[in-house]
């Protein structure tokens, strides 16, 4: 190894949140529990932390895990994505066209948290400011179930805040932001029935997700939550494996969806203030390339392993699918499990005129060359490889926020839209890896890439067959 | 004397993941609360109140199940799902595993 971390002397361990990095003796323990790293995943792992002040770009990042080598970008995302799957997704943040950064914030050792603290006294230790700390806010009037949750969320690197009923925390969340809401439902003044009744006439506590945590019995009272507007349930004593991952998969809902607004407000503008989510059904037509990406076979794979795999597999391709598209500029509208669907185009400083069809062709190749890496890390464990078809056409979109004031959602809408979905299913019955174009992506390319004209096809928004275009494997 | 039932394999899995001094003080919160939850129920009971004495019992029967405490919440949850109950007999029953089963939880989280 030609260059050693920065801190690999630190003679004792530095805490960021739940992680605790020790970097001379190589090892690495989330909760205090021991996690083994491969060697690269720890490389690549030390350098972002020893340079977590700044973006680190990723040719910075090949050479130091990979030193001398020549090595193509898909294999540090494979390792980006190994270090995700233990860390968290929003521990390494992706900056595009610029590299990853390390965004959990240090505490001064020794851990600000160890197991012993005094409970009731733990969240008033937190800072408020800390950057990047996601702020959660507990409503739940019995202490016991207070504190216990309140501790379990801090250990997890959580800012955390308490109140006791449902109507205090309706003012917290008009008076402050917070990026997820834990609510009991049995609660003195206004349970949690009512708040979330609340809710779901009021748009802007909309942009706060819900877990309702509750020992209620019954199928009931989850439905009704859900009706609601509940994110999701989780049921009382709370699993705490259970909790890590819905609250994980919540912020990281919300984030990208905050990530998702903060773009598509550059066509149909922002929210007026106390509009409702429908009045943002505004926006203007915009040339945009349009991305749908699927996971072809996953239902037969789907029959023949554990339901976890399945869920893991979707996970690790998911990751790998949003780091592709970010990573070229592109927004994700559209997610499904084994399938996503993004726009690229939509960022002012992108001309309309064909110049998002290149990021995202980058983007559709990327995801080919991640795959195919995937594919071959699943080999080692003699497990099936998956198949990724991709469809990619250009047109005008209309972007923007619609629904009605209880629910609403990013929406992209277009004839380009369907398109690219239908060549995306064409794509699927081309074989592995298949990347199709419409007619008007491949003039934009303008011979930037080898492109193969298959036999027409009607498409959406076309009445005739139209000429279909495949993008061979070399750029 | 009664046999208290603490379930080890939910206490010792809440104090992997809490920390056991925390734990610790968390028997001692819920030692100090519990007792304010069962005058609760008693007070709902002299008043007729049944969703008052369900909820309180609901109370109850969440903290005990989170420390593994499964007879106190087999109680509890009989009176939360019972309706309001003809006489005080129940409650009582409650009050008296409660005693033991704080005792109990002490010596478990100091040991």
């Amino acid at each position: 190894m030609s260059e050693r971390p920065a801190g690999a002397t630190d003679p004792a361990p530095a805490q960021f949140g739940r992680f605790a990095i020790h970097l001379a003796e190589r090892r690495l323990s989330v909760d205090g529990a021991p996690v083994t790293l491969g060697s690269r995943a720890f490389d690549l792992l030390a350098a972002l932390v020893t340079r977590r002040d700044r973006v680190v770009p990723k040719d910075e990042l090949i050479e130091v895990v990979w030193p001398g080598l020549v090595v193509e970008d898909n294999n540090l995302q494979v390792q980006i994505s190994a270090l995700r799957k233990v860390l968290g997704t929003q521990a390494i943040s992706t900056v595009p066209g610029r590299g990853y950064q390390f965004t959990v914030a240090a505490q001064p050792a020794p851990a600000a948290t160890p197991p012993g603290a005094r409970p009731s006294r733990a969240h008033e230790r937190r800072g408020a400011g800390r950057p990047r700390t996601p702020r959660l806010l507990v409503a739940d009037d019995n202490k016991v179930n207070r504190l216990l949750l309140c501790r379990s969320l801090e250990l997890m690197g959580h800012d955390v805040t308490t109140v006791e009923n449902g109507r205090s925390a309706l003012e917290r969340l008009r008076a402050e932001p917070f990026d997820l809401l834990l609510l009991d439902l049995e609660m003195p003044e206004l349970d949690g029935f009512g708040l979330l009744e609340q809710r779901a006439d009021d748009a802007a506590l909309q942009d706060v997700p819900v877990i309702v945590t509750s020992s209620l019995e019954g199928a009931a009272a989850v439905a009704r939550c859900i009706e609601l507007g509940a994110d999701d349930y989780l049921h009382k004593p709370v699993n705490p494996v259970l909790l890590k991952a819905r609250v994980d998969a919540s912020l990281e809902r919300k984030r990208l969806r905050d990530h998702q607004r903060e773009l598509l407000a550059r066509l149909g503008g922002d929210r007026p203030e106390g509009a409702s989510a429908a009045a943002d059904a505004v926006g203007r037509h915009v040339e945009a390339t349009l991305l749908s990406a699927r996971l072809h076979g996953i239902d037969a794979l789907a029959a023949l392993q554990p339901a976890q795999d399945t869920l893991e597999l979707l996970s690790s391709w998911t990751t790998l699918m949003l780091d592709a598209i970010e990573g070229q500029g592109g927004i994700v509208h559209q997610m499904a499990g084994d399938a996503v669907a993004a726009v690229f185009g939509m960022s002012e400083s992108e001309p309309a005129s064909g110049g998002a069809i290149w990021p995202a062709v980058q983007a559709a190749l990327e995801m080919r060359e991640l795959v195919a890496a995937f594919n071959a890390e699943r080999a080692v464990l003699a497990k099936p490889a998956i198949a990724l078809a991709i469809g990619i056409a250009r047109g005008s979109v209309v972007a923007g926020r619609a629904g009605t004031p209880r629910r609403a959602a990013d929406v992209c809408v277009g004839a380009a839209v369907q398109r690219a979905a239908r060549l995306e299913e064409l794509a699927g019955g081309l074989g592995a890896g298949t990347v199709l174009l419409d007619g008007s992506s491949r003039v934009a390319l303008a011979g930037r890439v080898v492109t193969d004209t298959l036999a027409p096809a009607v498409l959406p928004g076309s009445a005739d067959a139209v000429p279909v275009h495949a993008l061979e494997n070399t750029a | 004397m009664t046999h208290v039932v603490i379930d080890p394999h939910t206490f010792d899995e809440l104090q992997a993941s809490a920390g056991a001094d925390f734990v610790a003080e968390l028997v001692d919160t819920f030692a100090e609360e519990a007792p304010t939850i069962v005058a609760e129920m008693r007070a709902a009971f002299a008043e007729g109140s049944a969703e008052r004495f369900r909820r309180a019992a609901h109370s109850l029967k969440s903290n005990s199940s989170t420390f593994g405490a499964t007879r106190l919440a087999e109680l509890a949850r009989a009176l939360e799902l019972g309706g309001l109950p003809a006489h005080a007999s129940g409650v009582d029953a409650v009050a008296h595993e409660l005693g033991s089963t704080i005792v109990a939880l002490r010596e478990i989280a100091r040991a």
